[in-house]
């Protein structure tokens, strides 16, 4: 599946807490490019993995229009939604979010369960995605047995195992000590570069979006600046 | 879907020591329906074999502890003297009966020796038994299930004190352990016996003559009928009015007046239920709030609220399927295969559960499993998944 872009026209979002609105997005224009690795920057409780939710179809804005790839997201139902997820984003979480039953296969196979498809195609499909996260051999493991960098290539690669368009990243270094995050954020620049995935993250840490070639701030509801990373972008016109 | 069921299953077996909880809630109210039913069911079989046998029984109007007089058989049989309808008319007085060094009462009753066999065909099968029971007038037939408790057999000397006055001792032979009657448990001896004794033990001569009720075998239904008030009409206005019933409305009523069996199960099965529907919800409500935040990845993956509510409820109706399997197997198995089967119930010989009760029961596992888990599975279908994943953040 080719990369897909994301284009954010005037976008509104608020909460309603005992019928006071708690203005989050404000007017928000964001446009990322098919196959770029923008990271997402902001105070805590800007609103960045709100955004993140509209972006991946979780969650529908007040007002305003939101596009990724061919679909609009804004004017799809629920079930549409919930349909187009399957097929188009795949969801890391800071908290990996791994289902504590089952193995890392088990786990990554689990979003296959959506798509007819063969068993033994479901497998390959698992053992591609494994492999390519670095974790070929550990397949049989439950997550407590496997370390939080482990969970969290278990994660991606049940992310990454639908071939969605999108990634959409919350935080996905915000547990993991600095030579762990900086093998996870390694993957990801890999999964960007190599195989083409648009991807956006949400991180706290200025090293972290290093990795990515833009850096947005969000700031007050709407993205207040943002800036290139000169390094990715000579690493990215060099290879 | 192997990886489903993988999930289904390891998710019961996530807190085992909730689900065993859960399973034992289930089983219990299982196990109680499974024995009340077997139990009704059997009593009900044990009255329709009674209502076949085609016999009245004919008691004091007043009450059935009070005694008719034993006068009112040579009336009845007046009815009908050409036997057409009324084949025989049997006295029976109840003695009851300790034995010296046991404490657990028996059921022993006088009967009319000439007509006993020929109302209580089920009693006397062989000729040989036959002949015994009019040559001796201390002639015992016993239950079988009296005779296997007692360890009595055909031949033994066996002395019974009454358990109504004058409380004579009665000394009795044993000739036949009635391996086919439909009562196993009752006893028969000769009336005449124990008019013989009342008399001996100097009881005034109006208390001689006294039966507590009178049986009436008829050749068909429409005698049956007939003369289930024609008995009545004929001691109307009498000092000893009679109630005549067929032989099922009379044990029936027998039965509830000690205990309203099957009302008082059903009660209690429904309790049972009501505790296992209480318990089971418990579990699968804490069990979703333990995975809330799996449920809502499932979805940001893509599953549907439908299938989130599906994992709820299929997880419910198999864990409550489990109990349901463990309350018919333990009776079953009980009854069926160790010694608990022994154990003596009025009137039953044997509990044999049926198969129609196991579906029966199983059947409400499965909706005590539907109920609980139809709370959740709503919760789950109407999860806000966004909020469900910021609350574990
Ligand atoms: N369901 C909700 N009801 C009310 N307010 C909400 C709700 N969800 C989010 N908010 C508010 O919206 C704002 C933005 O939340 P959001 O989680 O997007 O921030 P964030 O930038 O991701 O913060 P953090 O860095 O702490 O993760 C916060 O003030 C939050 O309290
Ligand atoms: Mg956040």
């Amino acid at each position: 599946m080719g990369a897909a872009g994301i284009v954010l026209r005037d976008v509104h979002k608020a909460y309603f807490k005992d019928r006071l609105e708690i203005p989050v997005l404000a007017g928000l224009n964001l446009e990322i490019a098919p196959g770029e690795f923008a990271a997402l920057m902001g105070p805590s409780g800007s609103g960045k993995s709100t955004l993140l939710h509209l972006v991946g179809g979780l969650d529908t804005p007040t007002r305003g229009s939101v596009r990724v790839g061919e679909s609009q997201l804004e004017s799809m139902s629920e079930s549409a939604l919930t349909a187009w997820r399957s097929r188009h984003v795949g969801f890391i979480f800071q908290m990996y979010h791994l289902v504590p039953v089952l193995t890392a296969a088990q786990n990554v196979e689990l979003p296959l369960l959506l798509f007819r498809m063969a068993s033994s195609e479901r497998k390959r499909r698992v053992q591609t995605a494994l492999s390519i996260v670095g974790l070929g051999d550990r397949t049989d493991h439950r997550p407590n047995q496997l370390s939080g960098g482990q969970e969290q290539r278990v994660a991606i690669a049940r992310a990454i195992v639908t071939d969605p368009d999108v990634l959409l990243a919350d935080e996905p270094t915000g547990d993991l000590d600095a030579r762990t995050s900086e093998e996870i954020l390694n993957l990801l620049n890999a999964l960007n570069t190599e195989f083409g995935k648009t991807i956006v993250m949400v991180t706290h840490d200025p090293r972290a979006a290093g990795h990515a070639g833009r850096t947005l701030h969000l700031d007050k509801g709407v993205l207040d600046r943002e800036e290139v990373n000169a390094r990715k972008t000579a690493a990215a016109s060099a290879s | 879907m192997d990886l489903l069921l993988t999930l289904l299953l390891r998710n019961l077996g996530r807190n085992p020591r909730r689900s065993a909880l859960t399973v034992a809630a289930v089983a219990m109210p299982v196990v109680i329906l499974v024995l009340s039913f077997t139990i009704v069911a059997q009593l009900n079989r044990f009255l329709d074999d009674s209502a076949a046998q085609l016999r009245l029984a004919v008691a004091h109007k007043t009450s059935i502890i009070n005694p008719l007089p034993y006068g009112h058989k040579a009336r009845i049989a007046a009815l009908d003297p050409q036997k057409r309808d009324i084949i025989a008319v049997v006295g029976i007085a109840w003695i009851g009966g300790v034995l010296a060094n046991d404490r657990e009462p028996l059921t022993t009753m006088g009967v009319d020796a000439d007509e006993f066999p020929i109302a209580f065909t089920d009693h006397l099968l062989t000729q040989q038994e036959r002949e015994a029971w009019q040559r001796d007038r201390r002639a015992l037939i016993v239950g079988r299930s009296t005779a296997a408790k007692m360890g009595w057999k055909v031949g033994d000397r066996v002395t019974i004190r009454a358990s109504i006055p004058p409380y004579s001792e009665f000394s009795f032979n044993v000739i036949s352990t009635a391996p086919k009657a439909i009562d196993p448990v009752a006893n028969w001896c000769h009336l005449s016996y124990v008019f013989e004794e009342r008399a001996r033990s100097g009881l005034p001569e109006s208390s001689v003559d006294l039966v507590s009720f009178l049986f009436v075998k008829c050749s068909g239904r429409a005698a049956l009928e007939r003369y289930r008030v024609e008995i009545d009409r004929l001691f109307e206005n009498t000092p000893d009015e009679t109630q005549t019933q067929d032989e099922k409305a009379f044990l029936n009523q027998f039965i509830s007046q000690q205990f309203d069996l099957p009302t008082n199960l059903t009660l209690l099965a429904l309790i049972t239920i009501a505790v296992a529907v209480l318990a089971a919800a418990n579990t699968m409500n804490m069990s979703f709030r333990d995975r809330i935040g799996e449920a809502a990845t499932l979805r940001a993956l893509g599953f549907s609220a439908r299938f989130g509510a599906w994992l709820s409820l299929t997880e419910s109706v198999l864990l409550c399927g489990i109990g349901g399997c463990v309350g018919v197997l333990a009776p079953v198995i009980a009854f069926g295969y160790t010694p608990i089967g022994d154990v003596q119930i009025p009137l039953i010989v044997r509990l044999e559960i049926g198969p129609g009760v196991c579906v029966v029961a199983l059947t409400l596992a499965l909706a005590i499993g539907t109920i609980a888990g139809a709370w959740p599975a709503i919760q789950g279908g109407r999860l806000r998944v966004i909020d469900a994943l910021r609350s574990l953040e």
